[in-house]
């Protein structure tokens, strides 16, 4: 069982979606993602479908590496789809099956609800694969900075959050590691009955857990010894610029936003 | 650079300094030590020796009790008085690299991760931009600047982090066993940078297990149970054999050798350096033509049993693999019942997959693999295999989980639904083989690093495998911790258990009735050691980042030199016996004269 994590993982290239600024960027591609709800007719979604495919376009990255973010996701995406088949009775009946009738809506529902959530998975894997972890940090300091300005450790708080991204892939990989050792053991949640894989679930996590205090003693210790002392003193080799290229990124989204609430 | 050191104060300086863990547990006592600017220092010690516990004080991470201490001009603790803005202030000058690469690397871009220290000390971003390109260049990694450093091997991590470290512009660097995780390929490339930043006049401080490392330092340090042991240049402390194995160290290749050759009367120096070793030997024994040509005597005797372990074409690679390379391609080879065998290859050569496999864990792509006559494409039988096949992993003293000791032992066999009376006696025997007997009922998080690891290889050997498997097992222990695993181990194979071991250590391969080769997810070799192991294969496994193992080496490099065949030694008794065979033919012919 190997439990390997693609999502989160930065993917370098040199494209203008690259160079935004984080803040820009993150400020952006949250507006894209919340307003992926609104999207209700079929014009809104193809709209919302063909930006995110032109973001990715746009962002030099490959389609591999987009997709294998959104993967882990498809099975939800067809629960959510098959839910709303038959669970929408709204509008005309096109099809009957014994007991279970499909309307018009559900089929359009069990189409607009997986797309527009996958619309919504695609922003966030963008963020993600063309954002390193310290843009990502800075931009987050930047969104709590009335917490630090009221003294709170806002700015900790945002090197909290990019340490815990940096280590999903380094304790997952550790995860998988543990549920083999259990598992050639007899125990294990790879195999087995049901209870019997819940049962499983105490060991792996106490030695998990083990793991990660293992891994927070070494990175503080990596932090003394490279002086992090928190944001005080601390300086910048690519000190965050808000430059034309994302003053125009923001216009884009926020025309796009205006053309989505047009065609509603 | 001793003259300058003569002129200039010292980098570090402690005094009588004791550091105390918990109750009465004192890690450091009455430790004194001078290190000069520029100077390089190895302390050694097995586990538990305390030199971890220096490293974090040398390099301002850790205050101790009672003493003086000054770090780079610094008095950051005056008789057990610490000074906190004098600790922050040596510590921008005070660079630490340790054990774990995946601890040390704080972001996901290689040079951001370079950047960071800079960036902690407020340097401005120009300057960060010079420093950044300057020593990636100089760990050699400037073509990975823009890399995710999770996707670099163990010792390219490792030099990412010294660039780190180097790139705050330190005096002084300490280097924690920057080595002990790391393949050969790894610790040598580790070993390079060293010199040049030795070179470049940075104070080192090297801790490490590794005792050829230790040669190339000004001066080695010995710590044995928080004191100062042994102390001076490499040649006065590995002239100390039988003091240092005293201590549970192993004194490097060269000064085992000469040691025991002048045991013997064999008429060389004592000395750790091998190319001298050699040299006074070839002018021993050059002119001396030796006859005898022992025959290799076969390993073990052909069984009756069918194949511990049969792989027929097998390969497999992982789905998410975004550059779509296979783990492994078209494997085969099969392991002999009760035999040991060793599986040799560089990182990423495929091993780990394979052991994995071979465990049932996964089923591959394409081919079949066979263990103890049952293929592994059932899931059922892979279950029951689970009872047949025990899994060393490595590091697996991180996946103990239970209360007590002898809990984490039983679970095993308690999953294999055995009787109470069966388990206790199963855990009994498999804690007595590994000789922790006594710790049945502490916590598994009480024992010591090396008590650990052989509560978690006594959880596996509980459940009384017929085949028993391990990742590398020897990884991070010290010289006892090696031979006390290498015993356990030959016992277990004494009852008839087939002993399948990945190892770095070609030395270690040696001792193996069979070796199996990977490079680059292939077979490259299967053999006995003396097979795989011949002197036409040394240009073959080099170019697999991997060597001969030392004996042979040594004895290759002499025949070069003009002395006779030493009919392929494997192991340093087979090369001591060879040497002395020659040298007393060389003693009696001498006397005729």
């Amino acid at each position: 069982m190997a439990l390997r994590i693609t999502i989160g993982q930065y993917y370098h290239a040199d494209s203008p979606v690259h160079r935004l600024d984080p803040r820009a960027k993150l400020a952006c591609a949250l507006a894209l993602m919340v307003t992926v709800f609104f999207i209700v007719t079929p014009l809104q979604l193809a709209l919302g479908l063909s930006c995110a495919a032109a973001l990715v376009v746009v962002a030099r990255l490959p389609l591999r590496n987009v997709l294998a973010s959104v993967r882990p996701l498809v099975v939800v995406l067809v629960i959510l789809g098959v839910f709303n088949l038959f669970y929408v009775h709204t509008g005309t009946i096109v099809l009957t099956l014994g007991p279970v009738a499909i309307t018009d809506e559900a089929i359009w529902w069990a189409v607009c609800y997986p797309l527009r959530l996958s619309a919504a998975i695609l922003y966030g894997a963008i963020i993600l694969l063309t954002t390193t972890q310290i843009q990502l940090a800075d931009a987050f300091d930047a969104a709590l900075a009335p917490i630090t300005h009221l003294g709170g450790p806002g700015h900790e708080l945002a090197m909290v959050f990019s340490l815990m991204l940096r280590f999903i892939p380094t304790l997952a990989d550790e995860a998988s590691a543990i549920i083999d050792a259990q598992t050639a053991r007899g125990g294990g949640m790879g195999e087995g009955s049901f209870a019997h894989r819940v049962r499983s679930i105490g060991p792996m996590l106490v030695a998990l857990l083990g793991s990660a205090m293992r891994h927070a003693d070494g990175v503080a210790r990596a932090l003394d010894a490279r002086c992090y002392e928190g944001s005080v003193g601390r300086s910048h080799w690519h000190p965050l610029r808000f430059r034309t290229m994302d003053a125009v990124a923001v216009m884009l989204t926020g025309s796009y936003l205006i053309v989505l609430f047009l065609l509603a | 650079m001793p003259a300058v050191a003569a002129i200039t104060r010292p980098a570090i300086s402690l005094e009588h300094v004791t550091l105390v863990y918990g109750e009465d547990m004192a890690a450091l006592d009455d430790v004194s030590l001078s290190v000069a600017p520029g100077e390089w220092v190895c302390v050694l010690g097995a586990n538990g020796s305390g030199k971890s516990t220096l490293a974090s004080v040398i390099c301002g991470l850790l205050a101790p009790d009672a003493g003086t201490v000054e770090l780079v001009g610094e008095h950051v603790l005056d008789e057990g008085d610490a000074d906190l803005s004098a600790y922050r202030r040596a510590r921008r000058e005070i660079g630490l690299v340790f054990q774990n690469p995946d601890d040390q690397i704080i972001t996901t871009v290689v040079a951001e991760d370079v950047a960071f220290g800079p960036e902690n000390l407020g340097v401005p971003p120009e300057e960060i931009g010079a420093r950044v390109a300057r020593e990636l260049h100089r760990v050699a990694l400037e073509t990975y600047a823009d890399m995710d450093p999770t996707r670099l091997s163990g010792g390219q991590k490792q030099r990412v982090a010294i660039a780190g470290a180097l790139a705050m512009e330190r005096r002084v660097l300490v280097l924690d066993e920057p080595g002990a995780l790391l393949d050969v390929r790894g610790r040598r490339s580790i070993m390079d940078v060293m010199r040049r930043i030795h070179v470049a006049g940075t104070t080192l401080v090297h801790i490490t297990h590794f005792m050829d490392e230790a040669l190339a330092a000004d001066r080695v340090i010995v710590m044995d149970r928080g004191r100062i042991a042994v102390e001076g240049t490499p040649r006065e402390v590995f002239s100390h054999v039988g003091e240092l194995r005293g201590l549970s160290l192993e004194a490097p290749f060269a000064a085992r050798l000469s040691a025991a050759l002048r045991h013997h009367g064999v008429s060389v120096p004592l000395t750790c350096d091998e190319d001298e070793l050699r040299h006074s030997l070839a002018r021993a024994c050059a002119s001396e033509a030796h006859a005898a040509h022992a025959s290799v005597p076969c390993a073990c005797a052909p069984s009756d049993e069918p194949p511990a372990v049969i792989c027929e074409h097998v390969s497999y690679s992982y789905s998410d693999d975004a550059r779509g390379h296979a783990a492994l391609s078209d494997v085969t080879f099969s392991v002999p019942a009760g035999s040991t065998c060793a599986i040799i290859g560089q990182t990423g050569s495929g091993k780990s997959t394979l052991l994995r496999l071979v465990c049932a864990l996964e089923v591959p792509d394409g081919g079949r693999i066979v263990i103890d006559g049952t293929p592994t494409g059932k899931r059922r039988d892979r279950r029951r295999l689970h009872g047949v096949v025990g899994f060393v992993m490595q590091h697996p003293e991180r996946q103990l989980f239970a209360e007590t000791v002898i809990e984490d032992v039983s679970y095993g066999p308690r999953n294999m639904g055995l009787s109470p009376n069966e388990i206790t006696r199963r855990a009994a025997r498999a804690l007595d083989l590994v000789g922790i007997s006594g710790k049945a009922d502490a916590s598994p998080f009480e024992l010591s690093g090396g008590q650990r690891r052989l509560c978690a290889i006594a959880g596996v050997l509980a459940m009384e495998p017929r085949i028993l498997v391990l990742d590398e097992p020897t990884a991070g222990l010290d010289p006892r911790g090696r031979a006390e695993l290498r015993r356990i181990l030959s016992e277990v194979n004494g009852t008839g258990t087939t002993v399948i071991e990945v190892t770095h250590s070609m030395e270690d391969a040696a001792v193996c009735s069979e070796v199996i080769v990977l490079d680059q997810s292939r077979l490259l070799m299967q053999g006995t050691p003396a097979q795989v192991f011949s002197p036409g294969h040394e240009e073959l496994l080099k170019t697999g980042g991997l060597g001969l193992p030392a004996p042979l080496r040594f004895a290759l490099a002499l025949e070069r030199d003009g002395m006779a065949p030493l009919d392929n030694p494997l192991n340093e008794d087979e090369l001591i016996a060879a040497i002395t065979t020659r040298a007393t033919t060389f003693g009696s012919s001498g006397a005729v004269v």
